[in-house]
């Protein structure tokens, strides 16, 4: 069954669905949630919360505004993003990094295990971007900068960023439209 | 705001578009654009195509969660209530030929009998006066914030290494179930079939420990879970009193149910 049919019966307490939903969307939520928060038990943390989420607010979703997986996979990453935003303004995550430093970087662990056909097809598009377009969107997406820390990070006006971020998204849509 | 400054002005939201497909602003300007969003529908198809754009951007970082993951997210879904779909009180006053022959899924019908009360009730009460709706609408939303701090709560006994279940259903289909952690000492209980009590009354919930008095735990607010801390090893059981509004220091009646908590590590 399709993510949109499960959501439907999801929304009216239909546990079976919701098993069948888990199956196919904690894949993504969990890996996208790990790819921003990093950490791998605040990780495991914010992406329960997001499918216990999508159990309590399945009624939320609208078919009108979107596809379910993009439903989906939007409320994980605001999840994700809020999480590492409060831990970055607390500072722990300095912290803990001071403190494995030494270790192997979780990322590189992982995807030394899973090399994916669309995670090939993505850095491949990521590729054709320019160097401005790729930082602005990823440091955005996967690391979970406001476009004003983006603009800072990188030295460059607001105005500059926000352009530099719509034709990344835009020229990697060009990109990924044939690898669909 | 001149013509110009208008225009201008939403120009300016709308170069939004793209930060905010990607979650990049912040909570203050993610509010004004959602809010320009709404009679902006250019705004509006730009973003869910930038949306979808970044979403493939999330495939490619799918990996496998860890197994445990699943049995807890099972687990909690069993303890946790559903929100309503927004304003689900306008879709059954809608005429016939809004929706066409087929009438809209019944949403409000399918939910699980644990929430049909309060569903109703908020239902009945939007549509007796409209100016209450504007109240009932804010305390919605207050419940729902309210229910989003509890499932993080919820979420954070979860994440214990040692997260179990156990439930206990009466013949009548009542039942009682705990999502507990003996290393955190917590356990989201559920009230499941018991109703409200009459005269204003409450459920409380008590920990029962041998050869000491039962300790309260709380009350039960309608039927959202409660979580209960500080349960230490040596908790035997769970039991739910009804007592008199605000609750007691003591049990003043006999426990209406009661589960024990050997088979989920607890007892020693």
């Amino acid at each position: 069954m399709e993510a949109e049919e499960l959501l439907v019966l999801v929304a009216r307490g239909d546990q079976k669905a919701f098993e069948d939903l888990y199956g196919l969307v904690s894949g993504p939520v969990f890996g996208l949630v790990r790819r921003v928060v990093r950490d791998p038990a605040q990780s495991e943390e914010v992406a329960q919360e997001v499918l216990l989420e999508l159990w309590r607010s399945a009624a939320k979703f609208d078919p009108e505004r979107g596809s379910a997986l993009s439903w989906v996979l939007t409320l994980a990453h605001r999840r994700a993003v809020d999480r590492v935003r409060s831990a970055r303004a607390a500072g722990e995550r300095e912290q803990r990094e001071a403190l494995r430093a030494g270790e192997p970087a979780f990322d590189q662990v992982a995807e030394t295990v899973e090399a994916g056909l669309e995670r090939e097809w993505v850095r491949r598009c990521l590729d054709r971007l320019t160097a401005l377009q790729r930082q602005s969107v990823t440091l955005a997406y996967y690391d979970g900068y406001t476009y004003r820390e983006v603009a800072e990070r990188l030295k460059l006006p607001l105005g500059t960023v926000k352009t530099r971020m719509r034709d990344g998204l835009t020229r990697l849509r060009d990109c990924l439209g044939g690898a669909a | 705001m001149s013509l110009v400054g208008r225009l201008l002005h939403r120009e300016d939201l709308h170069s939004l578009a793209a930060p905010y497909a990607l979650d990049a602003l912040e909570p203050g300007e993610r509010r004004r654009f959602e809010k320009h969003l709404r009679d902006c529908d250019r705004c509006a198809d730009e973003v869910r195509a930038l949306t979808e754009d970044a979403v493939r951007l999330a495939w490619s970082t799918a990996a496998p969660p860890p197994l445990a993951m699943r049995d807890r997210v099972l687990a909690a879904v069993r303890a946790t209530p559903q929100e309503s779909a927004p304003i689900p009180e306008h879709t059954p006053q809608l005429p016939p030929h809004v929706w066409g022959a087929q009438p809209p899924p019944a949403r409000v019908r399918a939910r699980r009998p644990l929430f049909v009360p309060f569903a109703t009730a908020t239902a009945t009460a939007a549509l007796v006066v409209a100016s209450l709706f504007a109240v009932q609408a804010g305390r919605t939303q207050d419940q729902l914030d309210a229910e989003r701090a509890q499932s993080r709560e919820i979420a954070h006994v979860l994440a214990a290494s040692d997260v179990r279940t156990t439930s206990y259903e009466d013949a009548q289909g009542r039942s009682i179930g705990a999502v507990t952690s003996v290393s955190e000492g917590q356990a989201v209980v559920t009230l499941s079939g018991y109703g409200t009590p009459s005269n204003g009354r409450v459920h409380q919930l008590w920990l029962m420990r041998p050869r000491v008095q039962p300790r309260s735990l709380g009350l039960f607010k309608a039927d959202t879970p409660l979580v209960a801390t500080g349960l230490g090893r040596s908790a035997t059981s769970l039991a739910v009193t009804v007592e008199p509004a605000g609750g007691s220091a003591q049990p003043t009646s006999q426990p209406i149910v009661q589960l024990a908590l050997k088979s989920v590590g607890f007892g020693e």
